[in-house]
């Protein structure tokens, strides 16, 4: 399978003898394989020219941009190479028409949250004090199938995630304190956490769509807006818990990431470089992870699952399939 | 499939083999790549090999394993190049 390549360092990138060369000071020359990649995320500060970025095109690599502080600023999404007219339109189709886009958008949270309800019951095992939130999160999640709009459903996957969100202490043993989600910009370790996990999410997801026919800018849970790619959004939710909400988990559990690994400054607070690459380690090995697919029949990686989800919800779009949302079966 | 390509060819043509190497996998050391390939990157690979080496003198060795895991790889001396995809 194609590799993804993190970089954190500062230097230069470009083209040279037919594949792509890091140029930077802790590690000299070294050529990376474009047939063996398929994304890139630049963390560090880096040089590169149109003749890098028209390579990049030629070989359909995606390029993810984060800026100093780790933030996502947008990727370099390269020419289309599977446009499908005919699905675009019908892509419009299902969002155009109310009743089908709430049918998608309820199986998107309906899968999330069962997800979400996974995470927390994996841990009411082992941890006292949990029970509480899992019947809270199970009673709010009957009202998924009864919203009647969007924004109702938007209300009750909100109100999920507050309940999960205020169990994350009792799941990581109070070791950092964590009372409510803030964004833009993250106040302490575990929402700087969350938030850098949610963009590599969101940047992988990106480039799996990149990979299908569907079209990135066309969403059906959140609202399709201008200049980013909603799609990837709504797709990210079910895969959060999953992957993201997992690994910080057990990187906080184990200690592997701990306050020194966070840049705290007036209210502020984020991942420093070694931080990050901790991070960029587990997700990476995360993805890689091999499961067997009780409906395939084989075993596929995390982020097979991340594709298998778009192709659903072609098939859903092209009213071949019900589309169905992935729950944890593990 | 895990796969690790060691060669010895002409002297003319090192540098032509370093080259194509270098687009699929990481270079280890001198004449020697590894990384992960499928099936078909591999057929690329020894179709290419089959038309721009002279196969009368020219040898180059393909080791495969179903994967990373079943390959244990001790580094005595200088880690020349790693084969890290975070850097």
């Amino acid at each position: 399978m194609k590799r993804s390549v993190y970089i954190n360092t500062n230097g230069r990138l470009s083209r040279k003898d037919n594949t792509l060369y890091l140029e930077s000071e802790t590690y000299g020359k070294k050529p990376i394989p474009v047939n063996n990649t398929q994304e890139i995320f630049l963390f560090g500060e880096i040089d590169l020219n149109t003749r890098l970025i028209n390579f990049l095109g030629q070989n359909n690599i995606t390029l993810h941009v984060f800026n100093y502080y780790g933030y996502y600023s947008g990727s370099f999404y390269p020419r289309e190479h599977l446009p499908s007219g005919f699905l675009l339109v019908k892509q419009v189709e299902k969002y155009k028409d109310e009743y089908e886009r709430l049918k998608i958008a309820k199986e998107i949270i309906n899968g999330a949250t069962h997800n979400i309800l996974k995470n927390v019951k994996y841990y009411s095992n082992r941890k006292e004090g949990l029970d509480e939130y899992v019947e809270r999160i199970e009673n709010e999640r009957k009202n998924v199938k009864d919203a009647k709009t969007i924004s109702e459903l938007m209300g009750v996957e909100g109100r999920i995630r507050n309940i999960y969100y205020s169990a994350f202490e009792i799941i990581i043993d109070g070791k950092f304190e964590f009372k409510n989600r803030t964004m833009n910009p993250p106040d302490n370790p575990i929402n700087a956490l969350i938030s850098f996990g949610n963009s590599m999410m969101y940047s992988t997801v990106l480039t799996e769509i990149y990979n299908t026919q569907l079209n990135p800018t066309i969403s059906y849970l959140h609202e399709p807006g201008e200049r980013r790619f909603s799609l990837s959004l709504d797709i990210s939710e079910i895969f959060k818990p999953i992957i993201v909400d997992r690994i910080i988990f057990s990187l906080v559990n184990q200690k592997m990431i701990r306050e020194e690994h966070f840049d705290q400054e007036l209210g502020m607070c984020y991942l420093n470089e070694k931080g990050r690459v901790i991070f960029q380690r587990e997700f990476d090995e995360k993805l890689a992870t091999i499961i067997k697919h009780p409906k395939l029949n084989r075993s596929v990686s995390y982020r097979r699952l991340v594709r298998l989800e778009c192709y659903k919800l072609i098939k859903h779009i092209l009213d071949e399939e019900e589309y169905e949302a992935l729950k944890m079966w593990w | 499939m895990y796969v690790l390509i060691v060669y010895d060819v002409e002297e003319k043509r090192v540098a032509k083999v370093n080259k194509f190497l270098k687009t699929y996998l990481n270079w280890v050391q001198n004449s020697v790549f590894e990384g992960e390939l499928t099936e078909a990157q591999l057929n690329r690979i020894v179709l290419w090999f089959k038309g721009h080496l002279d196969l009368e003198c020219d040898s180059v060795l393909i080791y495969t394993a179903s994967s990373e895991k079943w390959l244990s790889k001790r580094v005595i001396g200088v880690e020349k190049n790693s084969t890290d995809n975070i850097l």
